[in-house]
């Protein structure tokens, strides 16, 4: 895996292929550039049943170019950092121009913002002990009724370099780290699926993992049941995430007419109950996306989206946010060298401070489903006001399991359901969304109709 | 070794483009795969990959790198452009996507091709509205059909409703991509992980269908003249007469199955061939589908689907119906509204009746399939299907 002479050897190759592109961009008739030079390094390991079936070491590199020269714009991406891939990125950015106004920020709104250091690479064989530990913690914490059928644990460090035609530069190295389990309940046919994204490998606790899984790939042992009517709904986590990336359209900048927002608002302007409150948030270090600035170097912080049910700010790129009004934010994001800056989250996150444990959560109420995982993305209608929701879950009798619904639907007014969410837990993690990251806890819902 | 061009346009920003070029060079240890992965096709690039196993590789002499010619015809942009103008308030992306590859074995080297797509997003929906083979002769009619407005009032089925369900206009392809074609795919069946797993040779259901995955078709986002892992392309029959007789394997899964190899898939160059389906061709029967709704009392009519998933814990689908109709005294009534069916894998199949449409019909809304967070295109064609009863949810 990587090592502080690669860090610095990845550092140089980058500065070197930002100079390259620097100096075919001067040469020609931009009047504003900027380039993103990204170098990654992951490493994938597979076991199945417990024995190492694959290992895979991925080497990416690529730079990505905008150009302007006072009537056109383009963008460009191509991999390696070689000089003919920066060649090649600057003559297509420049050939595929159209007319355009400057879509790049300018440099007075350039900037970085301190955040915390990440954690350091695990050292060599973190993926096999991890992989040991957690197989011997899901049978302990299950009695046996727990087997861990495949893991695949990804470790990976990255460095980016963005640079403006100003001499505006900014750089950041991370590391990342992730586990994806199937685990085999029981004698059962099908299997629990579940990702977890790992912020500090020295932090790894094989056993609280396990019974993060167990609590609830366990319940589906019970025997189906159905029921129907006004229920309390408890949100895992992971339902609760998707409920999030279903809504987060409200939180991007749009034109006024198009606007959905203001017809899912109460009386009070409040899109939800006082409980939730939303944020985009690039300076958590413990969120899988941890970045100084944007994708376009406005510097990077914390967006609040949604304070106590009240709508507060959007999310915006620098063109989208001169297009539609907004005050930019820092709300381009940028994944890959591949990719051009655009509107979207970096951790869009629901804020757990005043949230209560979530084994008092699910105490909370008498009568309840607990929906356990999604089974599909959550469909939010926004202009109609409507949802749809369908997951797994097991309904709850004072706090008593009395079965497993294997496929629920839920739907009705979106309003109706944000503004009766009663609490959010304490129990935040990061799920992978159709919109991006989510890091999402428990919800309680009260009172919403469920059809059998 | 690959290389692949992605060209992006949408209303308002300037127009993207991406070449990407990369190799990856696999080992197989006694006990374990490994894969050392890198950007770049030159000769320098490709020394640095194979230095990692120099010990124990013995490549060819003189492979070429993979072709060039990715870029679409002239005026590809400008009609890009004319599109994402007319849905500029879906805020539409259309892309490009081209990719050509190579695959050096002990024993040779075979380039890859495969056709170039276009594919049509539109906002707020995150997934594809239409995936096609650029050039194909009925784009111009489905890109109509993706402006074609919802209807503005609708009817919602009563959730728990168990009716027939008339699967038309091509939907039934996305049905059996996911209750067939998946679950046949060699890791899932080697692993025990399917609900077909255990099942070869036993009769699925009463219609006497043929389910063929054929990367030869193509028309279809699925083609391939050659895999991934460089096994020449050929149709395989999966169901034969309602009959389950055939798997999807890559060369790992072939052996462990005991089957043909050619269906290793790479999501791109920096992930491993993985079994994966292609296009799924399902066979035509006798009936009209005029014929097929007209004998239905009371039921339900599908002519375009947004979404379908088999949930690996329950194993029971959920398609998510986005068009159709009610069917009341064999005629279409009330369109419907976006809704959800569900049913068990094997009870699906079991219910597909013996009567099958004659009007054979490709898909073009899905078609960009995930497995496993990895994104690859395919394809469909399928004559109208009836099943017997399936849950609205």
């Amino acid at each position: 895996m990587s090592t502080p002479r690669d860090q610095g050897d990845r550092a140089g190759r980058l500065r070197k292929a930002v100079d390259s592109c620097s100096s075919l961009l001067d040469a020609s008739n931009a009047k504003r550039w900027e380039v993103f030079a990204k170098a990654s390094l992951t490493r994938q390991t597979d076991f199945v049943d417990g024995k190492l079936r694959r290992t895979a070491q991925i080497e990416e590199s690529g730079l990505g170019v905008r150009f302007f020269d006072g009537d056109r714009a383009g963008f460009a991406a191509a991999s390696s950092l070689d000089p003919s891939a920066a060649r090649t990125a600057v003559d297509a950015a420049r050939a595929g121009a159209t007319p355009s106004s400057d879509p790049m920020p300018p440099p007075r709104l350039l900037g970085t913002t301190t955040i915390p250091p990440g954690p350091k690479m695990p050292a060599q064989g973190w993926a096999q002990y991890i992989t040991s530990e957690l197989e011997i913690a899901l049978a302990t914490v299950s009695s046996g009724g727990l087997r861990l059928g495949r893991a695949i644990v990804q470790e990976g460090s990255y460095r980016w370099n963005l640079s403006t035609a100003e001499d505006w530069s900014a750089e950041h190295d991370r590391m990342v780290a992730s586990i994806l389990v199937e685990v085999l309940v029981d004698d059962r046919p099908g299997t629990w699926r579940e990702w977890i994204h790992i912020p500090d490998p020295s932090t790894f606790d094989a056993a609280s993992l396990a019974a993060r899984i167990g609590n609830r790939a366990l319940l589906t042992r019970h025997k189906i049941a159905t029921d129907q009517g006004l229920h309390d709904l408890i949100l895992h986590p992971e339902v609760s995430a998707q409920l999030m990336a279903g809504i987060s359209p409200l939180f991007l900048a749009t034109h006024v007419d198009s606007d959905p927002l203001p017809g899912l608002l109460d009386t009070n302007g409040l899109l939800s109950a006082y409980a939730l409150t939303v944020v985009d948030d690039r300076s958590d270090a413990s969120a899988p996306v941890v970045s100084p600035c944007d994708g376009e170097g406005l510097p990077g912080g914390r967006t609040l989206l949604l304070d106590e049910g009240a709508p507060r700010h959007r999310v915006a790129s620098y063109s989208d946010a001169r297009r539609f009004d907004e005050v930019p934010r820092g709300g381009a994001v940028r994944f890959s060298y591949r990719d051009r800056p655009s509107t979207g989250f970096a951790n869009l996150r629901i804020l757990t401070h005043d949230g209560m444990p979530a084994g008092e959560l699910l105490a909370a109420s008498t009568r309840a489903l607990y929906l356990l995982r999604p089974l599909a993305p959550v469909i939010c209608d926004l202009e109609r006001d409507t949802y749809s929701l369908i997951a797994s879950g097991v309904w709850l009798d004072r706090q008593r399991i009395r079965g497993w619904h294997p496929v629920v639907e839920l739907s009705g007014s979106l309003g109706t359901l944000l503004r009766r969410i009663d609490a959010v837990g304490t129990d935040l993690s990061w799920f992978q969304t159709p919109r991006g990251f989510v890091g999402a806890p428990s919800l309680l819902v009260r009172r919403q109709p469920v059809v059998g | 070794m690959e290389r692949r061009l992605e060209i992006s346009v949408s209303a308002g920003t300037e127009v993207a483009s991406c070449r990407m070029e990369g190799g990856a060079a696999r080992w197989r240890f006694p006990s374990r795969w490994a894969i050392h992965a890198a950007a770049g096709v030159s000769s320098g690039a490709v020394s640095n990959l194979v230095s990692h196993f120099a010990d124990r590789l013995d490549v060819p002499p003189g492979p070429p790198p993979p072709a060039t010619d990715l870029d679409p015809s002239p005026g590809w942009v400008d009609w890009a452009r004319n599109l994402t103008d007319r849905l500029v308030d879906r805020g539409a992306i259309v892309r490009y996507l081209s990719r050509r590859a190579v695959v050096i074995r002990r024993d040779g080297w075979r380039q890859v091709t495969s056709p170039s797509l276009v594919r049509i997003e539109t906002g707020p929906d995150v997934g594809g509205a239409l995936l096609a083979v650029w050039g194909q002769p009925r784009l111009g009619d489905w890109i109509r059909a993706v402006f074609e407005a919802a209807p503005a009032k609708g009817w919602s089925p009563p959730p728990g409703l168990q009716v027939p369900v008339v699967l038309t206009n091509g939907t039934a392809g996305a049905l059996l991509h996911e209750l067939v074609g998946h679950l046949v795919e060699g890791d899932l069946i080697a692993a025990g992980r399917s609900p077909l797993a255990g099942l070869g040779g036993a009769n699925l259901t009463e219609a006497e269908i043929d389910v063929v995955d054929d990367p030869g078709r193509t028309d279809l986002p699925g083609a391939f003249d050659t895999d991934d892992e460089g096994v020449p392309a050929k149709p395989v029959t999966l169901v034969r007469s309602g009959r389950l007789c055939g798997l999807l394997c890559d060369r790992e899964t072939a052996e462990l199955c005991d089957v043909d190899p050619g269906r290793g898939r790479r999501a791109d160059w920096r992930h491993p061939p993985v079994p994966r389906l292609s296009n799924l061709v399902i066979s035509s029967g006798s009936e009209s589908p005029e014929a097929l709704e007209a004998d239905q009392s009371r039921g339900l009519v599908i002519t375009r689907i947004s979404g379908a998933t088999v949930d690996p814990v329950s194993r029971r689908t959920v398609l998510r119906v986005e068009r159709g109709f009610e069917i009341r005294n064999g005629r279409r009534r009330r369109p419907l509204n976006p809704f959800e069916l569900t049913g068990g894998v094997t009870e699906i199949l079991a219910g597909i009746d013996p009567a099958v449409g004659n009007d054979p019909t490709p898909d073009w809304r899905l078609g960009w399939c995930v497995k496993d967070g990895l994104p690859l295109p395919t394809g469909s064609e399928a004559p109208t299907i009836l099943v017997r009863r399936l849950e609205v949810l």
